[in-house]
This record gives structure tokens, sequence and C-alpha cells, in this order.
């Protein structure tokens, strides 16, 4: 765990698939466990993903939100190797 | 004079650079137009060939010409590469010390193949996107493989033609089935996307292929390291597999004079206005190709309709001109699926891949586009273009703004309401 835990937002509006999965995984490369990544998204297909993501990886999904006209999903980085 | 300065000489910058002396062609040659394309390498390679070279042991040489010879009259090629771009003093500084002045400037550099920044991939697999070489030590590789687990990786993302990672997988299973030992072979492949292509139709096709010919798919694998001694993949979600061959898509960046010269994004891509392709905040500077921020594919098709719509505009802000066409996100990548069996990726910004099924119409296609590469870079098959793409070319000039006729009723004596 690391010493100070980094909130991450993600704007990956106005991408389509594989945007802003792709977005997320940069995120991911660069996160240690606690973090935190929000991921903003218009592409109606980011939630399955990042859903599917989650809960094959063993990361948090911690909500999916609809807000005005896009998406925000909040992921707690709890796997990665490393 | 107005001078307008190319770097970058592969695909994208050889044809716009081409396209621009031949629409400038009389103010070239009167001494108040020039082109000049700045590049590094006088071999210049047909990248697609790098698969027929790695799984059908096609020769290096035969997809490589040289760069002089596919330039129109009017181009200045300079054989020195750039390495600092300023945007302020509008000039590009080339490795030897030159010091080149612009009033327009395309940046065509491309995106780099770069083993090196996953621990072990280097050392540990091989791949086809560094080059005719290294995708000849792949099918080098092949011929002496007898059995075991061959497993094909994206270790990064973006990479270079988005399709090739799937194609390697269909030319495996078609080389090994040939040589009549593909029962002894485990064909693994690795993607971090959530799909055996990330476009979900494309997946509706390959996925049903892939499981047909028994290549095992593993999705949401991005990878983390290569243990090259033990001969282990891992990835950041904590995956593991072994291998006997791994041949692994590197990760990509941005060209060095991007990341030196500061004008890139954390990955080494210039920021780039998707429709007008110029880069953003920038007059007379444009980008093209793998260079660019832009989230579509890095293919050669790509750069060749966004040279088109810079190389208009260009010549329209000579002009004065308002006639300008926008890049609309036009991508068509065609994906060989093993025996004599092509689809075609194609898209838009608006318009997602279609299902399709694969024909040998699209494979002949897919093989003929080698051969006519060279002439496509001159300009000389833009009939032929325009009518393969038709409408889904350029839409699109910007839209006229739609005249709105508003009557507002004034109250007597006074004002209007909110």
């Amino acid at each position: 765990m690391s010493a100070v835990q980094q909130h991450k937002v993600i704007d990956s509006r106005g991408s389509f698939c594989p945007g802003p999965i792709t977005d997320l995984f940069k995120a991911y490369r660069s996160s240690q466990l606690g973090d935190v990544i929000e991921l903003l998204a218009t592409d109606p297909a980011a939630k399955a993903d990042v859903t599917a993501w989650a809960q094959k990886s063993g990361n948090e999904l911690m909500g999916i939100t609809d807000e005005q006209g896009y998406t925000r999903i909040t992921v707690r980085i709890t796997k990665k190797r490393g | 004079m107005q001078r307008v300065v190319v770097v970058g000489s592969g695909d994208g910058g050889t044809f716009t650079a081409n396209l621009l002396a031949s629409e400038l062609h009389d103010e070239i040659q009167g001494g108040l137009a020039s082109v000049q394309l700045v590049g590094e390498h006088l071999k210049h390679p047909f990248q697609p060939g790098n698969l027929d070279i790695a799984f059908k042991g096609a020769d290096p040489e035969k997809y490589v010409k040289d760069e002089t010879k596919l330039l129109r009259k009017g181009v200045e090629f300079i054989q020195d590469p750039a390495v600092k771009i300023d945007y302020a003093t509008k000039s590009v500084t080339t490795r030897s010390g030159r010091n080149l002045s612009y009033d327009f400037l395309v940046i065509a550099t491309g995106a780099v193949a770069d083993p090196s920044k996953v621990p072990g991939l280097a050392e540990g697999s091989m791949n086809f996107h560094t080059g005719g070489k290294n995708s000849q030590k792949i099918w080098e590789a092949l011929q002496k493989f007898e059995g075991g687990t061959v497993v094909v990786a994206i270790a990064g993302t973006p990479h270079k033609c988005p399709p090739s990672p799937n194609e390697a997988a269909f030319m495996l299973d078609e080389f090994f089935s040939k040589r009549g030992i593909r029962d002894k072979v485990q064909i693994k492949f690795l993607t971090p996307y959530p799909r055996p292509y990330p476009a979900e139709k494309i997946s509706h096709v390959v996925e049903p292929m892939f499981k047909e010919k028994g290549i095992d798919v593993t999705t949401f694998f991005n990878v983390d390291s290569v243990d090259p001694a033990a001969k282990k993949i891992f990835s950041l979600e904590g995956e593991t597999f072994d291998y006997d061959l791994l041949i692994a898509i590197p990760p990509h960046h941005g060209a060095d004079v991007i990341i030196d010269s500061g004008i890139g994004d954390q990955d080494g891509y210039v920021p780039t206005d998707k429709g007008t392709m110029k880069v953003v905040g920038q007059e007379g500077v444009y980008c093209i190709g793998d260079a660019t921020t832009i989230p579509v594919s890095k293919s050669g098709v790509v750069a060749h309709l966004q040279s088109v719509v810079v190389a208009h505009n260009i010549v329209s802000e000579m002009e004065n001109s308002k006639d300008l066409l926008e890049y609309n996100g036009r991508i068509n990548c065609p994906m060989e699926v093993g025996h004599h069996r092509a689809i075609f990726v194609s898209a838009t910004y608006t318009s997602p891949p279609v299902d399709q099924t694969p024909s040998l119409v699209k494979y002949y296609m897919k093989r003929s586009f080698a051969m006519i590469y060279w002439r496509a870079l001159n300009g000389s098959l833009e009939r032929v273009f325009d009518v393969f793409f038709g409408k889904t070319r350029f839409p699109a000039k910007p839209p006229e703004p739609v005249k709105q006729i508003i009557t507002v009723k004034v109250p007597e004596g006074g004002k209007t309401g909110a």
C-alpha cells in the first residue's frame, strides 16, 4: 500500500471503444494499491467493459453513476502485480 | 515564397509532400513555393509487408524502395532527420545542424514500437513491428519450431495496425497447419481488451474463428513483464503464462523529435484536432498519421486520407480560400484471417464497424495493396480511391451554419424579454 493514495480522474468523454478502457489501463499501469480512478465516459460500452475487467482482475468497482450526458465509473485499485 | 516543411518521410509524409508538389507545381517552378521533406532513411518500407515476412517467409527487399524514386518533381528530400521543432521561431533543426524555416509545417513523424518499455520484453520476445529484419527472425524461428506454446501478446496500446495481432494468430494457425504440426502447437492470444478484437462487431467475426481454429484467448491481460530465462509472461492483473515462443506487439510512443521538442503529450503524440488535422493551438501547423493523439487506428490508410485533407487545406490557406476539408475518422484496415480470406475493419467517427463475412475478394484486395502502395504514394491512384471510399471519404467540408430567421416582437416602448 502506498503512503499517499491518489485519486485520479480520467476524462474519456467523446472517445469510443476501446478508448475509455485503454485510458483506464493507462491509469492502472501507473497506479498503486489503494489508489482510486474515476473514469468519465460517454461510450455506453464502458460500463460493461470496466465492470467485467474489475470482476476478472479482482479490483474494486466502487460505483457507476449516470451524470448529465456521461457516466462516472469509480474503481479502487486493490489488485496489481508488483 | 511560401515554404512548406514536412517532417517524416513515411507513408503520410511522403504522400503529403507529393500532393503538395502536384498542387503547387507552377508556384514551385516559379520560385513562389517550396516543399521540403525531412526524413532519416533513404529506404522506404511498406510496413504491412512485415506480416508476410514473418509468417510467409517473404523477402524483406520486396517491400522496400528508394525514397527518392517515390517523390514527385518539386519535392526536395533532405535525408537528415529532424531533431528539434520550434513553433515559436517556425523552424526545424536537423541532426547535422541545418535550420529550416517554414510557413506551413506538416508533422508526420509516426510512432515508435519500443520493446524496451516492458521489463524483459526485448530479450524474451520477437516482433514484426520494428522492421523487416526483425520480422524475418520470426520466420526463422518458426522454421525450427517443432511444438509447444506460441503466445501472441499485445504488450501496449495504442499500436500500429490494430488488426495485426489477430492476423498474426490466424497466420500462425495457417503456417503450422501447412507444416502438418498444428496438433503439436498451442496458440495463445493475450489481449488487454475485453474481447479478441476491440470493436465488438469485428470481434463477432474473430471470436468464433479463433474458437474453431483452437486459438486460445485471454482477455484483460495487460502485460507487466516477461521473464526471458523462465519463459514466462506476467500481467498487471496477476496472471502468468508459460511460452516457448513469444511474439509480442511492443508498446509504442511518439518520435524522439516530438518528445525532445516538448510538443507531445505524455506518450510523445502531438495534440491534434480530429477534423482539421491542425496541431492544437498552432496556426499553419498540421499533424497526420501515427504521430497524432487522434483516437483512430494508427495505420497507413488513415495517414493517406489525412494527407489529402492537409495538402488541400494548406493550398487553400495559401490562396486565402475558405474551401477546407475535414477528416471524418474514416479507417479501413484489412485483416487477413488465414486460408485466403480477409475482412475490412471500416468505420468513421460516427459509424462503427459493421458485421461482415470473411471473403476471398477482400483477401485479394488486401494482397493487391502491396503492389499499388508505391503508386498510391505519388497520388496517381486518387480517382480509384474516390470510387472505393465513395461518400465516406470526405464528407465533409464543415457544414454550413443553419440560417435561422428569428422574428422578435418588440413590445411597445421597449425592451425584449429574456
